[in-house]
């Protein structure tokens, strides 16, 4: 990817949507954003909306969190900004350097998911049948047929994340032999393997004790200080203030400060 | 790259796709076993059906084919053709040489009178006179000692094979093996003598019918032969009725030699004669060819059956209106001549294959189902791989290959047990014929005491319910199994001595199996693709909030 202001000019590939935005030549497009966008539930007849018109926009190498109440739709908006959800049919757009993605067809969506941004859960999700190893190079062997060479890439990689977070003595080892914080730290290097230019951590520390919690802090401290973009949502108001900025979901929109 | 990871992974680590694997390959198994014994059964009994008839069989009314000579000269020029032979096919009695005292039994018999050098030539007769030395040691050693074979010298055999009682001149019959009630079969498919009743040297009394060319029905005339061997075709049909007699009796005794034909409608002459007409040609009623080798039955029958116009042609031509052949015979091949013997076996092994086909249709529900609790349990997993961006194809193709490799692995080894057992048909089938062996019932049983032990062992144990389960099932099986060896008194399926055959076709119908094999692999995945597709269906949102 080119910068930005380079990026708004003309260059798009033709899968991608356009903003309606009009291109500004002093500051550049956030990296990643959500542009009033609503997300309803339907229950039968019943309506929830979760969603109602929230906003946010994530600056290159910033580090947001997003601060909200149980069940305030902060996963919700997460799922939307990493591309696993859509926002209600015409209402709202999540742009990822300045290009809709949401609009785009199955594929490209596909593509986003795999490259351009990586998803951290709660709950860790690794792939009970595969090692440590395996499942670290997960998105590198995911995205194509051949993909031999990428494979091979991604398999060092991930050797050079795991062993930066400290687990490269647990490489053949199965997500069941390990602790709660190592499966976190897995799942972490999973979603960096692909070299995305953001991470979204949907409460990487939500199921962790204080201290472990704060070593994978640590850990995605050190990966923003290299300049990582990170958007991260917590209902913790002390993990929350590891960011740089805090904002807060509220009645389904989302407020500064 | 992932999808052949997860679905190797999913393969080899669990139970359930290994008994998907072992049903496939039981199901492949069963069908090829079967199809191929019974394609085994109809080549026998194609082989010993054409044993006795040529490639191609040309058969005219009663009225015969004239000049048969100067067709079958035509016909052995024919570069499609090896050699023809004459025969004279009718019905007539035969009085048996038994019981002993003067009334005699009669058995009603199928008469083909053959040139018997060119008819060995043409069919296998010769290798199928029955009374004949062992040709070497090995085959001396596989009789049984009374045998009379055992103490022949070759003479029968020549006077079998030239249709003639060397040491009087005269000329001999053969009969068909079940033609008389002299020849006992043995489970090893060999004869003995019945009531003492060894028929070569025996003589006979045949009994025809002449029938003129317009069909008219003549006083029946008979004649003493003379059995100078026995003939064992593998068809019962033909065994049971069939006799051999030579071409020049036949014309005799049936009329259809040359003769002169005097003008019974005019005045005779001074010394009484009736002027002389011409001379009627002798007929034989059939010509069995043989095609050269390599020549297809189907395209011999079209060189002889152009060959025949040109001789209708050629005698139409001719002012002697005495010798002209008929216009219409029938020529048809080998398989066309069978069609009421193989016919009936061949719809047989149809049925067997489609009924057994439905198998196929089984193992893709089972497929199907494990499959289906299979990505109901992996519905969190796909949603993650998603959620890295695999594509919905992505998904599916793990699951497809998934099912991909089942079919094949299964598929497989069930070619491989079919081989197995087809291959050992017989001894599994002499097996059968015995008592079980004391060895097998006391090691089942054995096996089932220690099952026993490890079930209660275990259910005292831990308390846990499942091994303690799997233990006393394989106990009770293995008792079972005991009972049933100990039970099991020798009875064989084909007893060879009653059934015609006395070795079970053992060869895999390799055409059949590639195609059980294609169905095996194609239904396997059919029975994946349904939940592959559900699979790749799933939201990734929902799938993780599943988890
Ligand atoms: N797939 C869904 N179907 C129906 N309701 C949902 C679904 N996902 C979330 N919700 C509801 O939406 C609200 C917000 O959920 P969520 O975004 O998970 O909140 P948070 O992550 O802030 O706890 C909750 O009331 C939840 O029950
Ligand atoms: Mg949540």
């Amino acid at each position: 990817m080119a910068d930005p202001a380079s990026t708004h000019s003309g260059t798009l590939s033709a899968d991608s949507g356009r903003t309606s935005r009009p291109p500004s030549a002093t500051t550049a497009p956030p990296m990643l954003a959500a542009l009033e966008v609503h997300r309803t539930y339907r229950f039968g007849q019943v309506e929830v909306p979760v969603l109602r018109g929230a906003s946010i926009s994530i600056a290159q190498g910033e580090w947001v969190a997003i601060l909200g109440q149980s069940g305030s739709g902060k996963s919700t908006l997460m799922h939307l900004l990493g591309g696993l959800d859509r926002p209600d049919e015409g209402r709202g757009t999540i742009e990822f350097e300045g290009r809709a993605v949401n609009l785009g067809a199955g594929r490209s969506l596909d593509r986003y998911r795999n490259r351009d941004v990586g998803f951290v859960f709660q709950f860790y999700h690794l792939l009970p049948e595969l090692s440590v190893l395996e499942n670290a190079c997960l998105p590198g062997l995911v995205g194509g047929w051949f993909g031999h060479a990428r494979a091979a890439a991604a398999r060092r990689r991930a050797e050079e994340l795991l062993d930066q977070a400290g687990l490269s003595h647990r490489l053949r080892h199965r997500p069941a032999e390990l602790s709660g914080g190592e499966r976190q730290r897995v799942a972490i290097v999973r979603a960096l393997v692909n070299g995305p230019r953001v991470l979204l951590a949907d409460e990487p520390t939500g199921n962790l004790d204080a201290t472990t919690g704060a070593s994978i802090l640590d850990l995605i401290a050190a990966q923003h200080a290299q300049g990582l973009t990170v958007a991260m949502v917590t209902h913790d108001a002390t993990v929350a203030a590891r960011a740089h900025r805090v904002v807060h979901l509220r009645d389904g929109q989302v407020v500064e400060g | 790259m992932y999808a052949a990871l997860l679905s190797n992974r999913y393969l080899t680590s669990r139970v359930i796709p290994m008994i998907a694997v072992g049903a496939v390959a039981l199901c492949v198994a069963l069908v090829i076993i079967v199809v191929s014994v019974m394609s085994g059964f109809l080549d026998m009994l194609k082989a010993s059906g054409r044993t006795l008839i040529g490639d191609v069989i040309v058969s005219s009314g009663v009225g015969g084919i004239p000049h048969y000579d100067e067709w079958l000269a035509d016909l052995r020029a024919l570069p499609e053709v090896e050699e023809a032979t004459p025969v004279i096919d009718t019905l007539g009695l035969l009085r048996m040489p038994y019981p002993s005292g003067p009334s005699k039994e009669i058995a009603p018999v199928q008469v083909w009178a053959i040139e018997p050098a060119s008819f060995a030539r043409v069919t296998a007769f010769g290798e199928k006179v029955w009374w004949r030395p062992p040709t070497d040691d090995a085959a001396r050693d596989a009789m049984l000692p009374e045998d009379p074979r055992l103490r022949m010298d070759g003479s029968i055999l020549r006077d079998g094979l030239t249709l003639t009682q060397a040491s009087t001149g005269r000329p001999g019959i053969v009969l068909g093996m079940h033609v008389s009630i002299g020849n006992a079969r043995q489970s090893n498919g060999s004869y003995l003598p019945r009531f003492g009743w060894f028929m070569p040297g025996e003589e006979v009394t045949l009994t025809v019918v002449p029938v003129s060319e317009s069909g008219k029905i003549s006083e029946p005339r008979d004649a003493t032969f003379p059995i100078v061997n026995e003939v064992f075709s593998g068809v019962y049909d033909v065994d049971k009725s069939r006799i051999f007699i030579p071409l020049a009796q036949a014309q005799q005794l049936l009329r259809l030699d040359a003769a002169p034909l005097y003008d019974t409608t005019a005045e005779p002459d001074g010394e009484g004669n009736l002027p002389l007409l011409g001379t009627t040609p002798a007929r034989v009623t059939k010509v069995l060819i043989r095609a050269k080798p390599g020549v297809d039955a189907l395209a011999a029958r079209d060189a002889v059956e152009a060959s025949w116009d040109a001789f209708v042609a050629r005698a139409a031509r001719r002012s002697d209106r005495l010798g002209r052949p008929p216009e219409r015979v029938s020529i048809l091949t080998w398989e066309q001549q069978l069609r009421d013997l193989i016919g009936p076996v061949e719809k047989e092994r149809e049925m067997m294959r489609i009924l057994f086909s439905i198998i196929h249709i089984v193992c893709a529900g089972l497929i199907l189902s494990i499959f289906w609790s299979i990505v109901i349990e992996k519905t969190r997993d796909i949603g993650i791989l998603r959620s890295v961006g695999a594509s919905r194809l992505g998904i599916l193709w793990i699951f497809l290959r998934y099912g991909l490799a089942i079919g094949v692995v299964g598929s497989l080894a069930g070619v491989g047990i079919a081989w197995i057992v087809v291959d050992n048909i017989n001894l599994i089938h002499e097996a059968i014929g015995r008592d079980a062996p004391r060895a097998a019932w006391i090691t089942t049983c054995a096996l089932s005491v220690l099952s026993l032990v490890m079930a209660l062992h275990s259910l005292a144990g831990r308390g846990q319910l499942l091994p303690g389960l799997l233990w006393t099932i394989a106990s009770v099986t293995l008792g079972v199994i005991t009972l049933a060896l100990l039970g099991h008194r020798g009875t064989l399926i084909w007893d060879p001595s009653v059934y015609y055959f006395s070795r079970i076709p053992s060869q895999v119908d390799w055409f059949n199996a590639a195609i059980t094999v294609g169905g095996g692999i194609v239904f396997s995945v059919i029975g994946a693709a349904i939940p592959a597709a559900k699979a790749a269906d799933v939201d990734p949102v929902e799938a993780l909030r599943y988890g």
